[in-house]
């Protein structure tokens, strides 16, 4: 019966969802929406991170009301079986997201380490001061260094 | 002309006081600073005890990022040369003088002392790493990253992990904005020979460590090697002026 079902599918490139499905992933498309827009409002999420989750909540909710657009992808893809051409949809998105993250917490942490270097040389600067002035003086080490050099910034 | 000696220190209170007594001695001219990464000992404590200036880092973040540190406050607070060693007692200040001797007499921008480099004539005696005996790891680590590191710029290098080096402005405007926090070492020799500056290995004297353990254990070893040679293999790809021309 399963064998035969697949030969069905393999067959046959339309999508067969039943309405119970359809109005399933509907909801959850909705629901997972609905809790981006929750995130953000209270602050636990940037936007700018949200608006991918938002199109993929759309992708979804596309998915759910119009099942032959899956058909679609999966010609195009030259895939028979659409939940081949399903999953691997999803797997590339997921892959893509995660190298995004890699990539946003590279730069972040590049961003802490010199923020925490900055600190530190603040407070090296201070204390280097402050033995000059109690211990010798007439050392001119104060004034150098302050001109062009404190473009930290890119 | 200004020189500052910079030590990177991570839980090495036993013996961070004595490296800087020792630099003060040997190069009574230098200024002394030590960039505490993130200790959770008395490193900092001792350090300013013995008379050094301490940058502390909040939280630990590698060797790359405090030796950055030190380039960074040796570029900014307008020093002429600067040169580094550990802290835990293995580099002989001496030789960190004529390191500096070599930056200071323009023969090179960057100097690296190296335990293993004979030394070419002169009355000092004894073959390469007389004082030094190195665990196996360690030493197929070193010779696999000789071998890459020498393909990749073309130079000989033969200690491309020491942590005894000086430097001139040049080095510490380079690599005061690219210096990788994961790989310092190597990848900074690399990045040196690309952007045309002049590196130099000097031999050094190196002992045995005074205070704490090696990191490395055979499965980091082979970890650690193989990051690197990732490490190197993108390196040769990187854009030549990334980051020197401002």
């Amino acid at each position: 019966m399963i064998a035969a079902g697949l030969l069905a599918a393999a067959q046959d490139p339309k999508v067969h969802l039943t309405s119970q499905t359809r109005i399933l992933a509907a909801v959850i498309a909705v629901a997972f929406m609905l809790m981006i827009l929750e995130l953000i409002r209270r602050d636990r999420l940037q936007e700018r991170y949200s608006v991918v989750w938002f199109v993929a909540g759309l992708g979804m909710l596309a998915g759910a009301a119009f099942p032959g657009l899956l058909g679609l992808v999966a010609d195009a893809m030259g895939v028979r079986d659409t939940n081949v051409a399903l999953f691997s949809v999803i797997l590339l998105l997921l892959l893509g997201l995660a190298l995004n993250f890699s990539v946003i917490m590279s730069r972040q942490a590049a961003q802490i380490t010199r923020l925490a270097q900055e600190r530190a040389l603040e407070k090296a600067r201070e204390q280097a001061k402050s033995a000059e002035n109690g211990g010798k003086p007439g050392s001119d080490a104060s004034v150098r260094g302050t001109t062009a050099e404190n473009d930290f910034g890119r | 002309m200004r020189t500052l000696v910079f030590i990177p220190a991570w839980n090495e209170a036993d013996s961070v006081a004595a490296v800087i007594a020792g630099v003060r001695e040997c190069l009574p001219d230098a200024d002394v600073l030590v960039v505490d990464d993130g200790s959770g000992d008395e490193t900092t404590a001792r350090a300013t005890e013995a008379g050094a200036t301490v940058a502390s880092l909040p939280f630990n973040q590698g060797l790359g990022a405090a030796l950055q540190t030190g380039y960074l406050y040796a570029l900014r607070e307008g020093y002429d040369f600067c040169a580094h060693l550990d802290a835990d007692g293995q580099h002989p200040p001496a030789e960190v003088a004529r390191l500096l001797e070599e930056v200071r007499a323009d023969r090179a921008d960057l100097v690296i002392g190296s335990r293993y480099r004979e030394r070419d004539g002169g009355g000092r005696g004894g073959g390469p790493g007389d004082d030094y005996k190195p665990t196996i790891s360690r030493r197929i680590g070193t010779s696999v990253f000789r071998f890459f590191l020498t393909l990749a710029t073309r130079q000989r290098f033969t200690d491309t992990t020491s942590g005894m080096r000086a430097a001139n402005r040049r080095v510490m405007e380079l690599f005061s904005e690219n210096y990788s926090p994961d790989f310092a070492e190597i990848e900074s020799l690399q990045l040196a020979v690309r952007q045309g500056l002049r590196v130099e290995e000097v031999p050094v004297r190196m002992l045995e460590r005074t205070g704490g353990t090696s990191f490395l254990t055979p499965v980091r070893s082979a970890f650690f090697i193989f990051k690197g040679m990732i490490v190197l293999l993108v390196g040769q790809f990187r854009p030549r002026d990334a980051g020197a021309g401002r």
